[in-house]
C-alpha cells in the first residue's frame, strides 16, 4: 500500500506525465485509495504549499537574471571578461568561463545561462577558429557555475524543503563556485598548451589595467561602506552617498561592468548585514537590473521587459507547479513512513557519512540526468535529509552537494538536458556533444569530490559570516 | 524554459567583431505570440510587483510595512502559478521525463503518449470539480489579515485549472492529429509544431 505512492508517481512519471502533474496524481490516486481523508485535501496542500513569503524570491531571481540576459548588458560583461583574460593564450575559453561566473552572480538557472549565452559563446568561439566540441564542452561545464554561485533558484527551493537559511547557502556557494571556476580555467589552459593555441586579443596593459580597475572598484565599493559604518557613519547615509559616488564614477570614466557586476555584491552584502531578506534581496536585484536597462545603460525596450515578464512568468509557474505538487506528496513520503524505511534501509547498510556521501551523490548523478534539478530537490530532500541529520552532515553542505551533483547531471551523457540545449545551439549531433563534454567531467567531479569531502569549503563562509 | 535569444541569423555578422568588443544584438521581439491566459498571468504578475514594490518601500523608506501587502503577495504568487501554469501546458514545456521514448518501439510509444494526453486532460478535469468541492468547504472563511474570502483565491486556482485543462484538450486533439507528440519528438519542444 504505502509502496503504491512511489510506484504509481514512478510509472506516471517514466511514461512521460509532466512531474509536478505525476506527483499531484499519484497522490491523488493515493487518497482515494486510502480514503482517510477526503481528496480535495490533495488541491488545499498544494495552493497550501506555494502560501509561502520566501518563495516569492522565486519570480524575482528569475527576472532579475532575466533582465540581465539582454544585449546590453552581455556585451558589456564580454567585453570586460575579454579585457581582462582574453590576452591569455584559449582567451576565449577563458572569457567563456570569467563571463559565466559573473553571469551566475546575477541568474539563477543552469538552463537560461547555456541556453542564451551559450549561443553568443559558441558563436563568438567558432568564429575565432575554436573547434566546436571545445567550444561547446567549455560552455556547458561553465553553464553548471548559474546555479552555484548566488543568486541561485535551486538553493532558494532547497532551502524551502530542507528548512535552512537561504542567505547561508548562498555563501556557501561563492567559495565552490570560485574553486570550480579555477579548475576550469586551468582545463582550458590545458587544451591551449596541448593544441597550441594563440591569444585571442594583443596584450595592451591599459587594458588589463582598466579590468582590474573595475574589480577593485566593485570590491572597494562594499569595503568602504564597512569601513565607514563601523567608524560610526548612518548606515542609510553611508549606503546612498556610496551610490552617489558609484554611479557618478560610472558617468564619468564609463565603466563597462562595475555596475552589473555589483548586483552579487549588492544582494550578499544586503543578506549578510541583515538588511534584507532573500525576498527582499531578489526585488532589489529586480529594480536594479530594471535601473540599468531602463534607465542609466537604456538598452531595454518596453517590448522587451514585455517579454522578459512572460518568460518570467512561463518558469515560475512550471518550478512552483512541481513545488505545489512536491507539497502534498512529500507529506505523503512521510506520513506513510515511506521515508522512514529508506532511512532504516541505508543506515542499516552504512553509518559511516563518506560512505552514504559517496551513494547519495551516485544517486543524485544519476537522478540529476533525467530530472530537472528543481523537480530532483522537491523529491531527494524529504527522503535523503533525515539520512543526513541522523549522521551528523551539515544540511547547508548537503545542499551544496546536492545542487551540485544535480548540474552535473544536466550535462553528463547521455541525457542532460543541458546537453541537448548546447547541441541544438551548435548544431552538433548529440553524440559529438556528448564526447565534447566528457573532458570537462574531469574539472567538474573533481570540485564535486573536493567539495563533497572537504566540507570546510562550503561550511567556512556561512560559519564566519552566520555564526551558531 | 526560455529566455531570449540573441540574434544570430545573420550567419557572417560575427558577435566579436574585429574592433576586438562583442556586438550582439536581441532577437526580434514578437509579442502576437501570446494568448489569453498569458496576458491574465501578466496582470497578476505585474498587480504582485507593484505590491512588493510598494512593500519594500514602506519598509525602507516609511520604515513601516503594510502589513496586508505580505498577504496579498502570497496569493498573488497563487494565482500566476495556477494560471501561468496553462501556459507551459500550451507550450507543453511543463518538466516531463522523455528518455524512455528512445527506447520504445514506435508504436508502443504512440499508445504511452496517447495515454499521457488523456491522464493529463482527466485529471486537470478532477481538479477542477475537487477546487470547485473544496470552495464549498472553506471558501467563505476570510483570509488572515484582509476581510476578504479565502475563496476568490480558490476561484482563481479553478480558473487556472480550467484553462489548463482546456489546453490540455487542445493539445491531445493537436497529438491526435499530427500522429505524434512531444514526448516522441522532443527536439520539437517549445515550437509551435508541438
Amino acid at each position: 500500500m504505502t509502496s503504491a505512492l512511489l510506484t504509481s508517481f514512478l510509472a506516471l512519471m517514466c511514461s512521460g506525465l509532466p512531474v509536478a502533474l505525476a506527483m499531484a496524481g499519484a497522490s491523488l490516486l493515493y487518497v482515494m485509495i486510502s480514503g482517510n481523508v477526503p481528496d480535495y485535501v490533495v488541491i488545499h496542500r498544494m495552493v497550501n504549499g506555494i502560501d509561502s513569503f520566501p518563495l516569492l524570491a522565486v519570480p524575482f531571481f528569475i527576472m532579475a537574471g532575466n533582465l540581465m540576459n539582454s544585449a546590453g548588458i552581455t556585451n558589456r560583461i564580454y567585453n570586460f571578461a575579454l579585457a581582462l583574460v582574453g590576452w591569455l593564450k584559449g582567451g576565449l575559453g577563458h572569457v567563456n568561463v570569467i563571463g559565466s561566473v559573473i553571469f551566475a552572480g546575477m541568474s539563477g538557472t543552469a538552463i537560461a545561462d547555456a541556453a542564451g549565452l551559450g549561443t553568443i559563446e559558441i558563436k563568438a568561439m567558432t568564429d575565432h577558429g575554436y573547434p566546436k566540441e571545445f567550444s561547446v564542452g567549455v560552455t556547458a561545464a561553465s553553464a553548471t557555475l548559474g546555479p552555484i554561485i548566488p543568486p541561485s533558484l535551486p538553493f532558494v527551493i532547497y532551502a524551502m524543503f530542507a528548512n535552512v537559511s537561504i542567505g547561508q547557502l548562498f555563501l556557501a556557494g561563492i567559495i565552490p563556485g570560485a574553486v570550480m571556476a579555477i579548475l576550469m580555467m586551468f582545463t582550458v589552459a590545458y587544451f591551449a598548451h596541448k593544441n597550441n593555441w594563440g591569444r585571442d586579443t594583443a596584450f595592451s596593459l591599459s587594458k588589463v589595467g582598466k579590468a582590474v580597475l573595475e574589480l577593485v572598484v566593485v570590491v572597494g565599493f562594499p569595503t568602504a561602506i564597512w569601513f565607514a559604518t563601523e567608524a560610526g557613519t548612518d548606515p542609510t547615509w553611508t549606503f546612498f552617498a556610496a551610490m552617489a559616488v558609484l554611479l557618478g564614477a560610472d558617468y564619468f570614466f564609463r565603466f563597462n561592468a562595475v555596475l552589473p557586476i555589483m548586483t552579487p555584491v549588492l544582494l550578499i552584502g544586503g543578506m549578510t548585514s541583515g538588511i534584507f531578506t532573500a525576498t527582499e534581496g531578489a526585488i532589489a536585484a529586480c529594480v536594479w537590473a530594471l535601473f540599468l536597462g531602463k534607465v542609466w545603460y537604456r538598452t531595454m525596450s518596453w517590448k522587451m521587459l514585455v517579454k522578459v515578464s512572460m518568460d518570467t512568468i512561463e518558469t515560475t509557474a512550471t518550478v512552483l507547479l512541481i513545488v505545489a505538487a512536491a507539497s502534498i506528496f512529500g507529506w505523503l513520503l512521510t506520513v506513510t513512513k515511506v521515508t522512514d524505511a529508506v532511512a532504516a534501509a541505508v543506515l542499516a547498510y552504512t553509518h559511516n557519512p563518506a560512505m552514504f556521501l559517496l551513494l547519495a551523490n551516485l544517486l543524485m548523478l544519476f537522478v540529476g540526468c533525467f530530472l530537472e534539478p528543481t523537480a530532483a530537490i522537491t523529491i531527494l530532500v524529504p527522503i535523503l535529509l533525515p539520512i543526513c541529520h541522523q549522521l551528523g552532515i551539515d544540511p547547508i553542505h548537503f545542499g551544496l552537494v546536492m545542487v551540485l551533483n544535480l548540474m552535473i547531471g544536466l550535462l553528463h551523457p547521455p541525457m542532460g538536458m543541458v546537453l541537448f540545449v548546447l547541441a541544438r545551439v551548435a548544431k552538433l549531433s548529440v553524440e559529438r556533444t556528448t564526447i565534447a563534454i566528457l573532458p570537462w567531467l574531469v574539472p567538474l567531479l573533481g570540485s564535486l569530490i573536493l567539495i563533497t569531502y572537504v566540507p570546510e569549503i562550503a561550511l567556512w563562509l556561512p560559519r564566519k559570516f552566520f555564526p551558531q | 524554459m526560455s529566455t531570449h535569444a540573441p540574434d544570430i541569423s545573420n550567419e557572417a555578422e560575427h558577435v566579436l567583431g574585429a574592433d576586438g568588443e562583442f556586438h550582439v544584438t536581441d532577437e526580434p521581439i514578437d509579442l502576437s505570440v501570446y494568448r489569453f491566459e498569458d496576458w491574465v498571468a501578466f496582470g497578476f504578475f505585474w498587480v504582485l510587483a507593484a505590491t512588493v514594490f510598494y512593500q519594500f518601500f514602506t519598509r525602507y523608506a516609511l520604515n513601516d510595512s503594510a502589513g496586508w501587502t505580505e498577504e496579498i503577495a502570497r496569493y498573488l504568487l497563487i494565482c500566476i502559478v495556477f494560471v501561468g501554469a496553462s501556459v507551459s501546458v500550451r507550450k507543453n514545456t511543463h518538466i516531463h521525463v522523455d528518455i524512455f521514448y528512445r527506447f520504445m518501439p514506435a508504436p508502443m510509444a504512440r499508445a504511452i503518449s496517447t495515454a499521457v494526453d488523456f491522464v493529463r486532460v482527466l485529471f486537470l478535469g478532477y481538479c477542477i470539480y475537487l477546487t470547485w468541492l473544496l470552495m464549498g468547504k472553506i471558501g467563505r472563511q476570510s483570509m488572515a489579515v484582509i476581510d476578504w474570502p479565502i475563496g476568490m483565491i480558490y476561484a482563481v486556482v479553478m480558473f487556472g485549472f480550467t484553462l489548463m485543462c482546456f489546453r490540455a484538450v487542445m493539445i491531445a486533439i493537436k497529438h491526435w492529429r499530427q500522429g505524434y507528440s512531444v514526448l516522441e519528438r522532443p527536439e520539437t519542444a517549445g515550437s509551435d509544431e508541438a
